[in-house]
């Protein structure tokens, strides 16, 4: 049966229920063509334009400053900040008040994966309509990886790196340099040495645990030739294994079940001092920064995230880009929008550079930002080490694009790997099979 | 008295189920059957392409090892029902029985119910957190050297899931059959006495029997809340370590909020739906041996 | 008095049951006192092991910052005091209602009516959340305070639950009036209603806490800060990739008062139906 046909069938048989005819209304709209972005009400009358964006980060972290900012300078365009929780739910919140038709005008995608979805339903805006900003300029190469079926339909306006934190002072106790590049292999060493009595020499956020994998497949593709997963390259195996000997043998990273079941507060073992080590990204900035709750008494140091492959030629790093901020295609104040978003991306987003988020285009004044990011606490920071992996990371980077069913089942396969009920070959087994199901449904 | 009054007043019982009905009618059954129809389509939250996919859905759902995986863990979570129940039930006749700080007691039994989600979620992970709880540091000092993960293990997660749900629905339970046990009368329970009828007997014999309405009720309600709930899970362990914790209505919520894909999510739940029927029925058919009116 | 006699050979074993169910209630509450001891605590402080019961150095910070600044909890408090109270008071209601119609009335097609009650129990939530959601926007109500309150009204466990209790009542007692000419309707305000208050006041307090405690409906149907309810105030406190659990917790503390004055509130009327017990009459 033809898509329409399915749709307008379904469409009667809910009329026929009555109550929901309110909803074949609703559906029929969507399927139509893209909303018709007619009404661009200029501020032809004396009323301002009122905008409405959402966003994830907290109002009091940023955001709030950016858009009081913008309101004292443009009258006729006024923009309110809603926060929604970057959780399922959250995410749910804001997709279900897009299709009713709310005042959404500006949105904030966090994944590529909930961006398509966007694009796919007709919710987010094809910017190519717009000229007047050139996004591959502005952002760099590193713009290319937002781009869905050949088109950007946002703008990806922050510099997200990731990175291992280090306790310099700790490093500097057992004569360990703070390296540009190294392998896991070697991250495994350090840890071995930094490990105090009863405490781990590496933890990891939760966030980006995976990474390493994501790392080798982002390059060498998820996919084989053959359109089979590629879950069971050899990397896949070596970073469950170096993983697993770091929890079992060396016991200098805490063993997976234990870290999960205790929601274990990485941020604070790590500027606590208890762990020197720890994977993580931008965000660490803004706990870091806070000495009232998270009292600090060494130096950050910042160390790229070690590679799984021997050749550091081969490596790319997640990180690049992010903050991916569409225009509701419903939107009747497109052009406004518009007018606000260039706004933010090519600065006025510096006030979210205290919670890690700096801005991406060239145009925006780089050294206010980091300053801002830094605060009044630069000096309890090795800026050298910041400064290259924030700019100067010569390695590629990648963003994560993997769907979340295939995220989520991989995640649960290396878990029982993790601890012990699944042995490694069982658990890539396992992923690849997972994976290819997910290929088959969704060919 | 008229037969035409006795008709009017047997018509009577559409008015008073009528207001109810039509809240049922709009907010449970006609959602209901729409979900029905997504069972057949690939309908993905938002998405306006939908496409007629026929039986694909519930033939994707007996090939889908989550699918089972996730009802063997519904039937391990269900164990904690008939558990809490009896708790419920020896609480709620110690309560009701002469005991100083009733009403305190009362309340207090009461508390988990109305404790917020994710402080009980909290409180549990750190009771049972495998080297530095309290729980495994009480069970070293009697001398069990390997007391279990709890929830840090594949193997033991899920029985960690179920003591905190007993816990959870105990007080429920209780205050459900305290109200109950205000309509056994006080001079059932004396002329029992005074034909020398023991404790024991009494409980067994008159206590239990009368108050199985409320047993029955307790046991439906408390098996179909059990197998719809997933909050509880999703705030302590989102259905792992591994997906060892993943229950049937999780997998269903995963399916709907996270993955949006409703045609699976639907069919996932009419599949819930006939394993609650199914057990309904079981207990509706059985309730004859044991439930006195 | 023979009352007397067994009153002092009582007074033991009442003191023992006593300490030993107040000693197993201490595990019930043990979620609640971490709440309270979480909330006078510092960030650094809430993961600590072992647990610290009683904070060292307590702050009333936290409290302070719930009830003040930008994001105040006043007007949640306000709009979930509203919907839980018409929610519990109109759902009891009903309940009863209909309760009575299913255990004293015979009519044609009770019984598969009944069943159809009981199988739209069984349906899981997460799938009437899409069709609900189009009916309300349809309705005009999606994102208002209608959108929860209407479905509040209604609630098959009670129900069910009213149902079991009304037919536990003996039959004599109704049939007798019935014979004397009294209606349905008489005979469920004047006799079945009172005879059935620590039933009501039982599902009163539950249905209060499913309303208070409603998250899912509320993050979905409501968009405006204005009209958030206490568990999505709660929300707030979900940083970026951190939790603010002190912050939550007090407020989450706060959120619990309500609950507890509808329990006390409603145990009254459980207690005094012992007194005037149903089946003296």
């Amino acid at each position: 049966m033809k898509k329409k046909a399915w749709f307008t069938g379904m469409a009667s048989l809910v009329l026929i229920m009555g109550v929901l005819a309110g909803c074949s209304g609703n559906g029929n709209s969507n399927a139509g063509s893209e909303a018709s972005p007619s009404a661009n009400a200029t501020a032809s009358s004396g009323d301002p334009i009122q905008l409405t964006m959402w966003g994830g980060v907290p109002p009091e972290s940023g955001p709030q400053a950016v858009v009081d900012a913008w309101n004292a300078e443009h009258p006729d365009i006024q923009v309110e900040y809603v926060r929604f929780v970057n959780d399922d739910e959250g995410n749910l919140k804001l997709d279900t008040a897009m299709m009713t038709g709310q005042d959404v005008d500006l949105f904030v995608n966090y994944t590529i994966s909930q961006a398509s979805k966007r694009v796919e339903a007709g919710l987010a805006l094809d910017l190519s309509k717009f000229s007047d900003y050139n996004i591959d300029e502005k952002m760099g190469p590193d713009a290319k990886s937002f781009l869905i079926d050949g088109k950007y339909y946002g703008v990806p306006t922050t510099k997200s790196p990731f990175f291992v934190a280090l306790n310099k002072d700790a490093l500097d106790a057992a004569g360990l340099e703070v390296p540009k590049e190294w392998t896991w292999d070697e991250l495994r060493e350090y840890a071995k040495q930094l490990k105090q009595d009863g405490g781990y020499g590496f933890i990891q956020h939760t966030e980006p645990y995976v990474d390493p994998i994501d790392s080798v497949l982002a390059k060498e593709g998820y996919t084989k030739a053959d359109g089979t997963s590629n879950l069971d390259h050899p990397l896949v195996k070596k970073w469950l294994e170096t993983l697993n000997a770091m929890m079992a043998e060396d016991k200098s990273t805490p063993p997976l079940g234990e870290q999960l079941t205790s929601k274990m507060p990485v941020e604070q073992e790590f500027l606590s001092g208890k762990a020197p080590m720890l994977n993580i990204g931008a965000w660490l900035l803004r706990s870091s920064n806070n000495f009232t709750d998270f009292p600090r008494d060494f130096k950050i140091a910042f160390a790229p995230v070690p590679r799984l492959t021997d050749n550091a030629a081969d490596y790319v790093t997640r990180g690049g880009l992010g903050d991916y901020i569409s225009i509701n295609a419903k939107s009747k104040h497109q052009e406004a929008a518009w007018e606000f978003l260039k706004w933010y991306a090519d600065g006025g987003m510096a006030p979210m550079a205290a919670g890690g988020r700096l801005p991406a285009s060239k145009d925006a004044d780089q050294d206010a930002a980091l300053e801002s990011l830094l605060g009044d606490k630069a000096d309890t920071y090795d800026v050298d080490s910041l400064m290259y992996v924030m700019f100067n990371n010569p390695a590629p980077t990648y963003v994560r694009s993997l769907p979340q069913e295939v995220m989520d089942a991989r995640a649960q396969e290396y878990e029982k790997y993790f601890l012990g009920t699944q042995s490694a070959d069982d658990t890539i087994a396992a992923m690849v099979k997972r994976h290819n199901e997910y290929l088959e449904q969704n060919q | 008295m008229t037969n035409n009054w006795m008709k009017k007043q047997r018509l009577l019982g559409y008015i008073f189920i009528g207001p109810s009905m039509l809240g049922v009618l709009l907010f449970f059954l006609i959602p209901a059957l729409y979900s029905f129809g997504l069972m057949f389509t690939n309908y993905k939250f938002m998405n306006p392409n939908v496409e007629f996919v026929g039986l694909d859905n519930i033939i994707r759902l007996f090939k889908d090892p989550m699918f089972y995986l996730s009802l063997k863990n519904t039937a391990v979570f269900l164990l904690a029902v008939p558990v809490s129940i009896a708790l419920g039930f020896v609480v709620a006749v110690v309560l009701n029985q002469k005991i100083y700080l009733k009403k305190l007691l009362r309340g207090l039994y009461f508390m988990p119910y109305i404790t917020s989600g994710v402080a009980v979620a909290f409180v549990w992970m750190l009771l049972f957190h495998p080297t530095q709880g309290p729980i495994n540091g009480m069970l070293r000092s009697i001398g069990i050297d390997n007391p279990p993960g709890w929830l840090s293990t594949t193997t033991s997660s899920m029985f960690a899931i179920d003591i905190i749900w007993v816990w959870f629905l105990l007080g429920y339970n209780m205050i459900i059959y305290l109200a109950a046990l205000q309509e056994v009368s006080p001079e059932l329970l004396e002329a029992a006495k005074i034909d020398g009828a023991k404790r024991g007997q009494i409980l067994r014999k008159i206590i239990w029997p009368l108050v199985s309405p409320t047993t029955f009720l307790l046991l439906i309600t408390g098996l179909i809340m059990t197998i719809k709930t997933f909050g509880i899970i999703q705030a302590i362990t989102h259905g792992g370590p591994g997906n060892s914790t993943t229950i049937l209505s999780l997998y269903v919520y995963q399916n709907a909020f996270r993955y949006y894909d409703m045609g699976y999510a639907s069919t996932l739940s009419w599949a819930l739906f006939i394993v609650i029927l199914l057990i309904t029925l079981v207990q509706w058919i059985g309730q004859k041996r044991w439930v006195h009116y | 008095m023979e009352m007397k006699a067994r009153l002092s050979s009582d007074v033991p074993k009442r003191l023992g049951l006593t300490i030993l169910m107040l000693v197993l209630a201490i595990a019930m509450v043990i979620p609640f006192l971490w709440m309270i001891s979480t909330s006078f605590k510092t960030p650094a402080q809430v993961f600590e092991y072992p647990i610290k019961w009683i904070p060292s150095a307590p702050t009333w910070e936290h409290h302070v910052k719930v009830w003040t600044g930008p994001k105040s909890f006043g007007t949640y408090y306000w709009n979930s005091l509203k919907i839980s109270i018409i929610g519990m008071a109109g759902a009891t209601f009903l309940s009863a209602f209909a309760a009575y119609g299913f255990a004293r009335i015979q009519f044609k097609g009770r019984n598969a009516l009944f069943m159809l009650y009981l199988s739209m129990m069984m349906v899981p939530p997460q799938v009437l959340f899409v069709p609900k959601f189009l009916m309300f926007e349809w309705a005009g109500i999606y994102n208002t305070h209608l959108a929860l309150i209407l479905p509040g009204l209604f609630t098959i466990f009670g129900v069910f639950m009213l149902r079991q209790f009304f037919l536990s009542i003996p039959n004599e007692i109704t049939e007798s009036a019935f014979i004397d000419g009294a209606g349905h309707f008489r005979i469920f305000f004047r006799l079945i209603l009172p005879l059935a208050k620590p039933a009501l006041a039982t599902l009163a307090i539950i249905d209060f806490s499913w309303q208070w405690n409603d998250y899912e409906n509320a993050l979905v149907f409501l968009i405006d800060e204005e009209l958030y309810t206490v568990p999505l105030g709660l929300q707030n406190f979900i940083l970026e990739n951190t939790v603010d659990y002190n912050g939550m917790m007090a407020a989450a503390s706060a959120g619990i008062l309500p609950m507890i004055a509808v329990f006390a509130i409603g145990q009254r009327y459980i207690i005094q139906g012992l007194t005037n017990s149903a089946v003296k009459g």
